[in-house]
């Protein structure tokens, strides 16, 4: 039921709106459908990597690549990842959570959240736009960018362990 | 070599835990050097996945033995996999176990459960359904928060005029930059629509500066999927994230474009 809460409270807002504004409301839910038919492809593209990482993945290869000791192996492969994954950010969650359950440390979730920012078939859409120049500046900045922000998340945002209070054995 | 106890409390005198995903610590003993740590079990208070998260904690740490009341089938099958011995069936203090475990008391039972190695090298209907269905579950778990955040952006983009972000900025690099990464920060979204706007800002006579703030934002922060974001990844880690991200957005548009102007002389 708590899942509910949120959908809930903005169907409720939706409900107030339309009593001011009904026009914005019939705009607003066709921006919403048109959303939804794009991101349903990536997330069956992410229910299907979901179901091979349940299948194929231990946890262990998942610590192994990327758990906190993976280290730059993790760092590529997250980024990479990032640059690869397609549709928006918010169907990623359920892959990311799942990665997460089994092992996967909070830097390489972080990392490649950053690297989706890079979309190697929009660069030319981006030169267009903004110069060939700028882009490349742009898009080397965010990669590191990325990788700094994966560092700080993996620091702040660390796995609490207590020492027992009987200290080595006999 | 490196073994874990489930328990009860963390201190040797804790009884010994009677499930392992469930148990409120996992006692780790370094049975080489004598260390010992307590670690809070993540799975203690999670309703699903709790062994599974017990696993992870366990290969984590490289222990090659667990100790513990109860193990389930699939989490032994888990462990064994990894090659992590189980011996389950105990009670007592993990003091006791140890000493017991250290004198060898459990050989036998070793024997009996490393004999039990399920074979995966083919995939059966009962693992694929299994897989299908944990999938599956995780999905339906996200899946209502993405239907409130694809909502919420609907609502945005149709109330609030693309027109309104260019009057905001008043030519103050510093603080434009600041207001790019705001408005850059509400939602996050498909990479080419923030280039549109950008495009857009810069022949309105926005600064680069603002620009780039909004660009990099625009796919690394978003208040509008926050709440998806603490759903799946939890309260700490997203909140962190978008902070990070968020002052990230501001210092590299100024590095990227003052490198830019260099270049560009």
């Amino acid at each position: 039921m708590r899942l509910l809460i949120f959908p809930v409270s903005v169907l409720a807002i939706y409900g107030i709106l339309f009593a001011i504004s009904p026009d914005n409301i019939y705009m607003a839910l066709r921006n919403s459908s048109n959303i939804f038919l794009t991101i349903i492809v990536p997330l069956c593209l992410v229910f299907i990597l979901m179901l091979a990482l349940n299948l194929f993945l231990k946890p262990a290869q998942i610590i192994r690549f990327l758990g906190k000791g993976a280290g730059i192996k993790g760092v590529i492969l997250s980024a990479t990842a990032g640059i690869i994954s397609t549709g928006p950010i918010y169907a990623w969650y359920p892959l990311l959570r799942d990665l997460r359950e089994k092992g996967a440390g909070n830097s390489f979730m972080a990392v490649f959240l950053g690297n989706r920012a890079v979309k190697p078939f929009l660069l030319p859409v981006m030169i267009s736009y903004f110069g060939w120049v700028y882009v490349i500046i742009l898009t080397a900045f965010t990669i590191i960018a990325s990788i700094v922000a994966g560092y700080a998340v993996g620091v702040l945002v660390k796995e609490r362990s207590s020492p027992l209070s009987y200290h080595s054995m006999p | 070599m490196k073994i874990a106890i489930s328990a009860e409390s963390a201190d040797f005198e804790a009884e010994v835990a009677r499930r392992f995903g469930t148990s409120k610590y996992l006692v780790i003993v370094d049975l080489d050097s004598g260390d010992s740590e307590a670690v809070p079990n993540p799975g203690a208070s999670a309703q699903r996945g709790a062994g599974m998260q017990a696993v992870v904690l366990a290969i984590s740490k490289d222990v090659k033995a667990v100790l513990t009341g109860y193990c389930s089938p699939a989490i032994n099958n888990h462990l064994t996999e990894n090659g992590i011995e189980v011996v389950s069936g105990l009670s007592g203090t993990v003091g006791e176990v140890v000493e017991r475990y250290k004198k060898g008391d459990f050989r036998k039972h070793k024997e009996v459960e490393l004999e039990y190695r399920p074979r995966w090298s083919k995939i059966d209907k009962a693992m694929l359904s299994h897989a299908i269905r944990s999938s599956a579950r995780q999905f339906a778990t996200m899946l209502p928060i993405l239907v409130g955040v694809v909502l919420l952006m609907g609502l945005f983009n149709a109330f609030v005029p693309r027109d309104i972000l260019a009057s905001i900025f008043s030519g103050n690099p510093a603080l434009d930059t600041c207001w790019g990464a705001c408005f850059g920060s509400i939602i996050a979204g498909n990479p080419i629509n923030s280039y549109i706007i950008g495009r857009e800002l810069l022949t309105s006579g926005v600064s680069l500066f603002a620009v780039t703030a909004f660009i990099i934002a625009w796919v690394n922060v978003g208040l509008v999927q926050l709440p998806a974001e603490i759903a799946a990844l939890g309260k700490k880690f997203a909140l962190v994230r978008n902070a990070v991200s968020f002052v990230l957005s501001m210092v590299m548009a100024a590095v990227i474009v003052v490198i830019f102007n260099f270049v560009m002389g």
